[in-house]
């Protein structure tokens, strides 16, 4: 049973699929001559510059990448790991304090969004943040020093607030008190329920941020074990640029470094499994009421 | 009512007394006493050291030492296996452990900081490219020089004299240098194939390079002449690579003069004159103008920072800029494994030109100990056996023979798994350990010795034989940084077009970049620079 | 025992004493804050430096210097002692008395103002109270660290060179008794209000409490602590000294923020940020709404993920591809233009060309990104308020201008609040591959990041100077943001970020 839709619909309708079209075009198209040049023998993208099908395919750039398979498959099983584990422990650390936050009887609330705000605004730099962590708390070299300064975000938790506020109302709450329950049962029964959308905005940014993290391993790693799968890769390449300065004052052997396909390829291996993974998460987003949609 | 009235009157007046009283911070010098005051630092905490020095000569080694070893780059994949071959000896010898410790080539020069910031580690590499100079002035690092007598006097021997008095900073030793000289001499690596083919002058002046890549244009308009960016040329000296060509015309004291637009030749370094606002300067600029003009370089080239694969791939002729005989090395065996056997490369260095060739210097590669180090004198002896000790030496350099590598007939390094090597040749980058009586030469090296022996001969004729003189050198700026702040700007915006041939009239844009540099203070810093450089020379006899 | 409990009533009874509308303890309260305020002037002497011939030669103090040093100090110029005499050591807790005093000072002032003007928040006179109370406790505190700085300082030198002054005692005395004082009062009004303080706060929600126990031990151990490196922004680092002791300079790091051309810097990094927050928001909403209307789910699917792709390209790359296409001789381009038969353009030597292609490149790689927070709001919105509409006649148009869009406001709102406060932080990355060292194109395209990254690469000990970098990009973002919400707050408090 088709019911006629308004000639604004279907302007509307027009108008929205002509433009994400266009719009994923653009978006796609740096994506395509990446992935292209991966393929690509690297003489000929030197030469010939970049194109959208491959020309002179090889995957001798994939192949300099898994020369030590055992290596870039450590990198993939740690960002893994710090991926799952800081995104669930980060996720119910922030969830908590953003349904606090939003609490109208918490007193302090002001206050304590405040003094989380504040970190985002204020810091102390780099190094004494390095110190706490290497000097005081003696973490170099652990995972913990990894995942740990990511868990949470002033970003994420005011985020979080607002999707809780947006999505709860506050005489649902009420009510819920009034018989009884407690925070810890109005968090777990009324507030997460309804929280999808949010609770897969907020665990996407938090891990997408673990996964293309590169920073934190370079800090705080001194083994290659427990090296992030991004810094792996990051730091192959710059130990181009690093070693070619450093040829000028001495003589070191520069072979064995990694060419533009090889960038290229790094690229795409870094961020294949993620966009595989992304339509899993997207459900949250597509799957609610759509305006406009005809309920048959 | 009235109470509280003549209660805070009574607190008003209170503190109007208290005014009066505590007002008015006379100042200190008044209570001082003129004897009282003692110009000079105390001298007992100096003598105090030297006594226990020269007690502590018989090292006690019964307490075992775990030292860090912070080195640059990646680990080897065999780190663990080679660390304990050397513990094995190390434990034996000096009941003493070295632990391996690698900086990543991520952010290094950020990380090298905090390494000593932190001060985790014992033993740490050094550079004049980490700013040796400034971290041992602003003590980073323990001072060796009675140490090294009461500890380590082979390795005194073997790094010699008047090499550690190159690693002098403020009169006092903070590193011990390899002991293998090697020459860096910056130059020209052009395409001799292609040189020969058309028949063009050895580049071995303006005029003639100008012809070598002209001739070329002419003959295959498609060839791309220079790669030149800016990534060689950050600092103070010049602003974009196409300028290190004029180190074939000026037989400058460094490789592309001094900072700040300054300049001395190597046969008189005091004399320092002005480069930036000469009459030369401008006729250079003219030049480079010219060149661009003449599409030796791509218009685009201030943004470009890949030119790390031009010359081995073709796409360049020549390049000009942070070359030297490595390098040319590396481009003769690139050019064979990629298949290229009809391209040859050649190399000329600058120095052979204006006759200025001279050694790297001490601070090129060195191993300090860092300041807070709980056992100095252990961590010295350490890096003693590491250095003078053969096998051990050969054991951190090379890794294990039979298992790593293996040397042929001719005594030639040969790596056993050099498709992906599980330690490399030098596999954990202490360069600073190299010692000449035992390193091991690779194929590559024959080429190379000759270039060294051509250089240390062309060396000896110099006014000062085989001496670097201006890599010695390391510059307070304390006092003008923040005027050196800007002149470095200044460079970026306005030499770095002048010196790539992008601006439309040479003289206004002279003219502007001129009047930008007075304005952002370069007197200030030049003279700064020529107090403290006239005084090296002095100290050095560099005269 | 008895004596106080006699006492209570009739202290009670004088403060309670009616005085121009308003009790006696907040006159003599204010009193107080006025003496405090005055005391804390830079004429006043709170430490004086006593035995100076046998300290200063123990400190290195040279007769030149000591010209420059006095015999007494406030907490003003205190750090100017710490500068002139060279004792790094004494800076850093210097510099806490300092922050101590500023906040003392500042509620001080706010309660004398409260009280002038009889500001009457919603609940009579307790946020009167809570002014004054949190103003005596800092004074307290500024006061008893006070004593603890002569004796920390003494300890370190070994001996008595410094002397907390009669001041100090009386400040601890009159405020410690103010603080009890507005206490009283405070605990009268609460009843009157039915207001409870945090020991009762604590009692009643511990639960919220507890929750919030991992986030305070995050945000100390990640964030609070470490704060304390601001001290960074006024020393010249050495190694031999280490971080804390290293000479205290005062502003000199500042200095070359003044040498750079500030304005130029400031207006370039604050106008991007704008264009980027605010195209930026609205496109990511045109988009949200676009793609949550679409009706085929694996249109709707496709095209969202193909518009978080730009996201994962790292700007490594992006440079790489960006100078592929804009490159004089052989760029993408320049091969159409001079195909179709026009002139090469200069991209990279025309800076006009850059504040629009970074602009688009940011736009390009942020839009789907940012996209998602949009999409989670409108997916949250309750479906029945479309089907009303959709029974009133309303058009597509309508629905999404009078249902998504007010919907969508507090998150748009919060968000623009949160960037205001990095407004003052550039894109560095974005910035720094795309335009690199390109000095032709500075002029338009240099931001405070891109600027501050040249200058700490030129100076390899410049921990002073980045970290003065970062003060003052914090301080003018937090100011912005202060104001912004203050704003915000006053028209409607659910919009407010704290």
């Amino acid at each position: 049973m088709k019911i006629k839709k308004a000639t604004s619909t279907i302007i509307f309708e027009i108008i929205t699929y002509g433009l994400l079209a266009i719009g994923s075009l653009v978006c796609v198209f740096p994506f395509i001559i990446i992935l292209s040049g991966s393929f690509t023998d690297n003489v000929t993208i030197l030469t010939e510059g970049y194109s959208i099908l491959p020309r002179n395919f090889t995957l001798s750039a994939y192949e300099t990448i898994f020369r030590a398979p055992k290596d870039i498959l450590q990198a993939y099983k740690m960002t893994l790991y710090y991926t799952v584990v800081g995104t669930a422990i980060g996720l119910i650390m922030i969830t908590l304090t953003g349904y606090v936050i939003s609490r109208r009887e918490f007193k302090y609330r002001n206050q304590v969004s405040f003094l989380i705000y504040f970190t985002s605004i204020f810091g102390g730099g780099m190094i004494p943040w390095y110190l706490m962590y290497a000097n005081v708390l003696n973490l170099k070299g652990s995972t913990f020093a990894i995942w740990f300064p990511a868990l949470m975000s002033p970003f994420l938790i005011i985020l979080m607030r607002t999707f809780i506020v947006g999505s709860v109302p506050e005489a649902i709450t009420e009510s819920a008190k009034i018989d009884g329950a407690g925070h810890f049962t109005i968090f777990a029964k009324i507030v997460m329920p309804v929280l999808g959308p949010g609770l897969a905005t907020v665990g996407l940014f938090l891990a997408l941020g673990y996964w293309n993290d590169w920073y934190r391993s370079s800090m705080f790693s001194t083994n290659s074990e427990t090296w992030e799968l991004q810094f792996y890769l990051y730091d192959l390449l710059n130990a181009t640029t690093a070693l070619k300065q450093m040829s000028q004052g001495t003589s070191i052997s520069t072979a064995q470094l990694p060419t533009e396909s090889v960038k290229l390829a790094m690229a795409v291996v870094a961020t294949g499994p993620v966009l595989l993974l992304y339509p899993f998460v997207q459900k949250y987003f597509v799957s609610g009421i759509t305006v406009g949609a005809v309920k048959g | 009512m009235k109470k509280v009235k003549r209660l805070v009157s009574i607190l008003l007046v209170l503190t109007m007394v208290l005014a009066l009283t505590g007002c008015g911070s006379k100042s200190a010098a008044d209570s001082l006493d003129e004897a009282a005051i003692t110009e000079t630092a105390p001298e007992e905490t100096t003598s105090a050291e030297e006594t226990t020095e020269t007690e502590a000569a018989e090292l006690d080694t019964s307490e075992r030492v775990d030292l860090v070893f912070y080195v640059m780059g990646d680990a080897p994949a065999d780190e663990k296996m080679v660390e304990d071959a050397i513990n094995e000896i190390l434990l034996e010898r000096v009941n003493a452990t070295i632990d391996m410790q690698f900086s990543t080539w991520t952010d290094f020069q950020q990380k090298y900081s905090l390494e000593l910031t932190a001060g985790s580690a014992d033993l740490i590499y050094i550079a004049n490219w980490l700013n040796y100079g400034q971290l041992a002035t602003s003590g980073a690092f323990e001072e060796l020089d009675g140490l090294l007598d009461t500890v380590a006097p082979a390795l005194k021997e073997t790094v010699g004299e008047a090499n550690l008095n190159m690693c002098r900073v403020d009169g006092k030793i903070y590193a011990v240098p390899c002991a293998w000289a090697e020459y860096v001499c910056n130059g020209i690596k052009y395409r001799e194939d292609l040189r020969v083919k058309y028949d063009l002058p050895v580049p071995d002046s303006l005029e003639n390079f100008e012809a070598y890549l002209l001739g070329i244009k002419e003959n295959d308009p498609n060839q791309g002449l220079l790669t030149v960016t800016t990534e060689e040329s950050q600092g103070f000296l010049t602003a974009f690579d196409a300028a290190w060509i004029f180190n074939i015309k000026y037989p400058w004291v460094n490789t592309n003069g001094l900072p700040y637009g300054l300049a001395s030749n190597y046969d008189t370094p005091a004399d320092v004159y002005d480069y930036w606002y000469s009459d030369d300067f401008v006729e250079d600029m003219k030049l480079m103008k010219k060149w661009a003009d003449l599409g030796f370089w791509s218009k685009s080239a201030l943004s470009d920072t890949n030119n790390s694969e031009s010359y081995k791939n073709g796409l360049c002729v020549a390049e000009i800029a942070g070359q030297n005989p490595n390098k040319q090395i590396t481009a003769l065996q690139d050019f064979k494994n990629d298949g290229h056997d009809d391209w040859q490369s050649e190399y000329l260095a600058y120095g052979e030109v204006t006759n200025t060739i001279y050694p790297g210097h001490a601070t090129q590669n060195g191993t300090a100990i860092v300041r807070g180090c709980k056992n100095p004198e252990r961590a010295l002896k350490v890096l003693e056996i590491l250095m003078t000790d053969e096998e051990v030496n050969r054991l951190v350099q090379y890794g294990i023979e039979g298992v790593h590598y293996e040397i042929d007939d001719q005594g030639i390094y040969h790596n056993l798994n050099s498709a992906s090597p599980t330690f490399a040749y030098e596999g954990f980058n202490t360069w600073a350990l190299r010692n000449g009586e035992f390193k091991l030469p690779q194929e590559t090296d024959v080429v190379l010795n000759e270039m060294f022996d051509k250089y240390e001969k062309l060396g000896e004729q110099t006014k000062f034989p085989n001496v670097n003189i201006y890599n010695g050198f390391s510059e307070n700026y304390d006092a003008y940084q923040a005027e050196r702040t800007a002149v470095s700007n200044v460079m970026k915006q306005y030499l770095a077009p002048l010196q790539a041939g992008l601006v439309d009239d040479v003289d206004a844009a002279v003219a502007e970049f001129r009047q930008k540099m007075t304005d952002a203070g370069i007197e200030v810093c030049r003279d700064g620079f020529k107090e403290q450089w006239a005084a090296y020379c002095e100290e050095y006899g560099y005269k | 025992m008895e004596k106080s409990i006699k006492l209570l009533p009739r202290c009670n009874a004088i403060l309670d004493k009616k005085l121009a509308g308003r009790k006696t303890g907040v006159f003599i309260t204010a009193v107080v804050s006025l003496i405090n305020i005055i005391l804390s002037l830079p004429f006043f002497a709170w430490i004086n430096v006593v035995n100076i011939p046998t300290l200063f030669p123990k400190l290195n103090i040279t007769k030149d210097m000591a010209t420059k040093l006095f015999q007494s100090y406030s907490i003003f110029n205190l750090l100017s002692f710490v500068q002139e005499s060279n004792q790094g050591t004494i800076g850093l807790y210097a510099m806490i008395l300092l922050v101590i005093m500023a906040a003392a000072l500042y509620f001080n002032a706010a309660y004398l103002v409260k009280v002038v003007f009889n500001l009457k928040g919603s609940k009579g006179n307790l946020s009167l109270y809570a002014t004054g109370r949190t103003a005596m406790f800092f004074e307290v505190i500024l006061s008893l660290a006070t004593f603890g700085y002569v004796i920390f300082s003494n300890g370190k030198f070994g001996m008595r060179g410094f002397q907390a002054s009669p001041i100090v005692y009386i400040v601890t005395v009159l405020s410690l008794l103010s603080y009890l004082a507005v206490k009283i009062m405070e605990a009268e009004e609460r009843k009157i209000y039915k207001e409870h303080g945090i020991l009762k706060e604590v009692r009643k929600n511990w639960v919220l409490f507890v929750m919030l126990i991992p986030t305070f031990i995050y945000f100390m151990i990640n964030n609070y602590l470490p704060m304390i490196g601001v001290y960074y922004a006024f020393t010249n680092f050495n190694f031999r000294d280490g971080l804390w002791a290293s000479p205290f300079i005062g502003f000199k790091n500042f200095e070359f923020l003044i040498k750079a051309d500030l304005f130029r810097l400031t207006r370039n990094t604050i106008l991007y940020n704008l264009v980027f927050i605010g195209l930026g928001n609205i496109l990511q909403i045109i988009f949200a709404i676009l793609v949550s209307q679409v009706t085929v789910k694996w249109f709707k699917k496709t095209t969202q993920t193909l518009m978080f792709m730009p996201y994962f390209v790292s700007f490594v790359i992006l440079k790489v591809l960006v100078y592929n296409i804009f490159e004089y001789q052989y760029g993408l381009i320049n091969n159409i233009v001079t195909s179709m038969g026009g002139d090469r353009i200069d991209f990279y030597n025309t800076p006009s060309y850059w504040p629009v292609l970074i602009t688009l490149f940011y736009l390009w790689k942020n839009i789907g990104y940012g996209m998602v927070v949009y999409l989670a709001t409108i997916m949250g919105i309750d479906s029945e308020y479309y089907e009303a509409a959709r029974v009133d006649g309303a058009n597509i148009f309508q629905q999404i201008w009078y249902i998504t869009l007010p919907l969508v406001k507090p998150t748009f709102i919060i968000l623009l609040l949160y960037a205001l406060g990095s407004i003052m932080k550039g894109q560095f990355e974005l910035f720094y591959q795309m335009i690199g060292n390109n000095g032709v194109l500075y002029n338009i395209t240099d931001i405070f990041d891109t600027y501050v990254y040249r200058i700490t690469m030129t100076q390899p000990l410049s921990i002073g100077l980045g970290t003065a970098a970062g003060l003052y990009q914090s301080l003018f973002g937090f100011i912005i943001v202060v104001l912004v919400n203050f704003l915000v707050k006053r028209k409607n408090p659910e919009y407010a970020l704290f």
